[in-house]
């Protein structure tokens, strides 16, 4: 049973502290999805299961066993590199090899492991190869089968579609998945690309300065973000926030004034559990910060409807984007900066720039965050969820 | 957009002006003269290897030797007070163990220095570029006792052994390539189970090849010309290089102008011959260096 825990993981360079005490079990089978902005510590993190970087504090479990202090080669891990990393110098059949043959194993059964992994990857016809006679996409295959043929316990993927074309990086990632479904093996992959990580993962963790912001499934995450963060990580384009101040409390929910310039006012009850309205000291004149996602935004007749103007639009064939200036809702956050509104639509539509239109939303849509950023919106349900 | 990015190959390539051949023709003379004049001494050393003496004084000067006098080259092999070809050989010898040490010693410790994380590891650094700082003849009277007590002086281990223990100039060339090689190469191998000193060997050092290969050849070119070391240490004449061996000649046979000559044509044509061929890795080294 290949379960990767970690308790209380630390890590610290020089003065700056760039793990901040990691509380996380990744289940047998499971495959888990490191994902955060850059510099946020995933790829550290990741190292630090390795053995590639020392724990300074906290503990490594996998498999039931303390592997704080292993070398790297003694933890049942294989790792698969952003940069493939494969050894210039040798064919692809001998950099497959090469952990085997360290391992001590027979030549015949290093010959068997490395053809049946060859074959399982259909790289069968690049083993005599070296990587500069290799493409992208078959480095990065070559360097899944190095990983594969060691026959692991746990996976490690450290952004390994990163350099990779649009193109190679959707079929990799449906062969990772595919690999994932056939080993049956616990895996655990890096990357800042959220759709690698809405597409792959069993169970996503999401990183910002050193600390988990919050874990689930894909959808879960999307849909109950657990503050303003991953709100605002996760979804693209991403979600709108604005300001609004606190108006009054209902048993309905929390009424609430949009701030800011005001071609009269727009004013409206985003709904809330009854138990969170006591707790948070929302009170009147309470600054709050709402949010939207793009596609909850419509064009039209809508419980709550502002005008405003296109400022940008993206054609996206099936989608149409718009970036639009609304009277009396100011954005603080947006995909197109501060200001507009960005409103995603699933069909063709032919606009013009400056064209006015009337942009509207249920508020019971819009996320509603604390001052500390915490999402107090009621939980919402999730529709599906990768079980696999 | 193609069109616009392909070069018209219609269009030839553009003839120079008059007001910039001049100064190429002013700045290519001057190189030329410059070149005759570091060129002349060898040119001179040449020639008087196949002349007599009284070719090589006469007056006025003759530049090219009539007759080329071959017997000069069987003359400077059959000389009994001039043994050059052991003496070739203790060169080859020397300058290879030479090459052969700092490439060991000297790759291990860049290794350390550029691949290692190890706490004070830029302090031992920065020391050992200090040695650069310091003249080999500060150490040289405490090192020369050194060796003398453990009795090995007239041998060749006082000159060999101290390459084997590492050189602060090849430490830091060899450190600059190191720098360059992906960190996750090591990274790998480390995952595969590969010790520290396999990956150095097995995966770092093919990856600096090149840079190696440099190293070898200034060690090779220094070691070749190196004449004070080996004039304190060797004392035999059977065991010394050519350029203590070929200073010993001369000193005993002044008189005898072309075969000196001879002699130092000979010791100098392989360092020549190296440089002609390898004269793209020598600069390459400069380069990385910093000394260019």
């Amino acid at each position: 049973m290949a379960e990767v825990s970690l308790t209380g993981v630390r890590k610290v360079f020089g003065t700056l502290e760039v793990i901040k005490g990691i509380d996380l079990t990744v289940q047998d089978r499971e495959l888990v999805v490191f994902v955060g902005p850059s510099g946020c510590g995933k790829s550290t993190l990741l190292r630090m299961i390795a053995g590639l970087e020392d724990v300074d504090y906290g503990t490594i479990r996998i498999s039931g066993k303390d592997v704080t202090e292993n070398a790297p080669a003694n933890r049942g891990v294989a790792m698969v590199f952003q940069n493939y990393a494969l050894y210039p110098h040798m064919s692809a059949y001998d950099n497959m090899a090469y952990g085997l043959r360290r391992s001590g194993l027979a030549a015949p059964e290093v010959d068997k492991r490395v053809r049946e992994t060859a074959a399982l990857l259909q790289i069968t016809d690049l083993l005599p190869r070296r990587p500069k006679a290799m493409s992208g996409g078959q480095r990065q295959r070559v360097a899944i089968g190095r990983a594969i043929v060691r026959n692991p316990d746990v996976f490690l993927f450290d952004e390994p579609l990163s350099n990779l074309d649009a193109g190679l990086r959707v079929e990799m990632r449906s062969q990772i998945a595919r690999l994932h479904r056939e080993l049956q093996a616990t895996m655990i992959f890096v990357t800042h690309d959220q759709v690698e990580a809405m597409t792959l993962a069993n169970r996503i963790v999401i990183l910002n300065h050193g600390r988990i912001e919050q874990t689930g499934t894909p959808l879960d995450l999307y849909v109950n973000p657990a503050n303003r963060f991953v709100a605002g990580f996760l979804g693209s384009p991403r979600m709108n926030f604005f300001e609004a101040r606190v108006v009054g409390q209902s048993d309905h929910g929390l009424d609430v004034r949009v701030v800011g310039p005001v071609n009269g006012p727009v004013r409206f009850t985003v709904p809330l559990t009854t138990q969170v309205l006591p707790t948070q000291g929302l009170t009147a004149g309470t600054i709050v910060t709402l949010g939207l996602r793009p596609e909850h935004i419509h064009l039209g007749a809508a419980p709550v409807q502002v005008g405003a103007s296109i400022r940008l639009y993206e054609q996206l064939g099936r989608d149409t984007v718009l970036y639009a200036d609304a009277d009396g809702l100011k954005c603080t956050h947006s995909e197109g900066g501060q200001g507009s509104f960005t409103v995603q639509l699933n069909q063709p539509l032919p606009v013009e720039l400056g064209q006015r239109v009337q942009i509207g939303f249920d508020p019971a849509l819009a996320y509603v965050f604390g001052v500390d950023g915490t999402c107090l919106s009621p939980k919402r349900a999730v529709l599906a969820s990768k079980t696999d | 957009m193609t069109a616009q990015s392909t070069p018209d190959k219609t269009q030839g390539r553009r003839r120079a002006t008059p007001r910039k051949i001049a100064p190429t023709i002013l700045y290519h003379a001057l190189m030329l003269l410059l070149a005759a004049t570091f060129l002349l001494p060898f040119y001179w050393m040449a020639i008087s290897a196949f002349k007599n003496n009284a070719e090589i004084f006469s007056n006025p000067v003759t530049w090219w030797p009539s007759p080329v006098r071959w017997e000069n080259l069987t003359a400077l092999f059959n000389r009994e007070d001039f043994p050059f070809v052991r003496q070739f050989m203790n060169s080859v010898f020397y300058a290879g163990m030479v090459a052969i040490g700092v490439c060991l010693s000297c790759s291990l410790a860049a290794y350390s220095f550029a691949c290692l994380r190890w706490r004070g590891r830029n302090v031992v650094f920065a020391i050992t570029i200090c040695a650069l700082l310091m003249p080999p003849i500060v150490t040289f009277l405490p090192v020369y006792m050194g060796w003398a007590q453990l009795r090995l002086t007239g041998t060749y281990w006082p000159l060999i052994a101290p390459a084997f223990l590492g050189d602060a100039f090849f430490i830091f060339m060899l450190r600059q390539f190191f720098l360059g090689v992906p960190r996750e190469l090591m990274d790998a191998a480390r995952l595969d189970g590969a010790s520290e000193f396999r990956i150095w060997w097995q995966i770092v050092l093919p990856q600096v090849r090149v840079a190696l290969i440099i190293v070898a050849l200034f060690a090779i070119v220094y070691t070749w010309n190196e004449f004070f070391a080996p004039l304190i240490y060797l004392s035999n004449r059977d065991d010394y290089p050519l350029s203590v061996g070929l200073f010993s000649f001369r000193s005993q046979r002044s008189v005898e102008w072309s075969l000196s000559m001879m002699g130092a044509f000979l010791t100098a044509l392989p360092m020549v011959l190296l440089f002609l061929f390898t004269q793209k890795l020598f600069r390459q080294g400069l380069s990385s260096s910093g000394l260019k």
